[in-house]
């Protein structure tokens, strides 16, 4: 687990995970799934099906 | 071993994106029936196109009863027939070789997108709409006239096709 992110954790705590929760780097994640999802969804739906003269055989 | 619960949702996160990723290729091929371009086709000899009755004449004829094959040649720098002329609202079947090096066919804009090798006929099948005027190109660099190298894929009327003699040299 990362040891950089240690903005919400207590100063003295040296190996505790359990109080340890990267809200950011979920944000961070989730952000990121999101545009993956909405780019995925633009360039196969609507870039790629939504042309003209789709291969079909 | 401990796993923290945000670590489980981001786990969770990559794998519904694969089936995501999955399902839509899926999709894709269930549905609106996108196909690859297939190696079913056997090889030809490249320096004899002249002697073969698909390619000896490039053009389009009807092959069923809404189907037509266009045989397109692609040589240094241009295509075979050109403009290529096929009915509206049709399923056109397009087969393309080469009789020189490497060259692309691309309908510009559409999907309709393959490269050309020679030897090879590559074969792709469309469905056309209503008329329209598509521009052709050659996407894979195939010597010194390769940027002028480009041709046309004309959607017409079908009154106007069966009059045109299968678009030979509209
Ligand atoms: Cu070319």
């Amino acid at each position: 687990m990362s040891r950089t992110e240690t903005a919400g954790a207590p100063v003295d705590d040296a190996g505790g995970d359990e109080e340890f929760d990267p809200v950011g780097t979920l944000a961070l994640i989730a952000v990121y799934f999101a545009i993956l999802v909405i780019a995925w969804v633009y360039i196969y739906y609507i870039e790629f099906l939504g042309r003209d003269l789709v291969v079909v055989g | 071993m401990h796993i923290h619960a945000y670590e489980k949702i981001w786990l969770a996160f990559a794998i519904v994106l694969i089936l995501l990723l999955l399902g839509s290729v899926t999709y894709g091929a269930v549905g609106p029936g996108v196909a690859m371009v297939a190696d079913s086709e056997g090889q030809i000899d490249a320096t004899a196109l002249d002697e073969d009755e698909r390619f000896a004449e490039p053009r389009v004829e009807q092959v069923g009863e809404n189907h037509y094959a266009a045989y397109v040649v692609a040589y240094q720098f241009g295509f075979e027939p050109d403009p290529i002329v096929v009915p509206a609202n049709s399923r056109v079947t397009l087969h393309v070789t080469s009789r020189d090096v490497i060259h692309g066919f691309e309908v510009v804009g559409t999907n309709a997108n393959t490269m050309v090798v020679p030897g090879e006929v590559s074969e792709i099948t469309v469905e056309v709409g209503e008329p329209q005027e598509y521009g052709l190109l050659c996407n894979e660099y195939c010597g010194a006239g390769h940027h002028a190298m480009e041709g046309k894929l004309h959607v017409v009327p079908r009154e106007e096709f069966e009059s045109s003699d299968g678009g030979e040299s509209a």
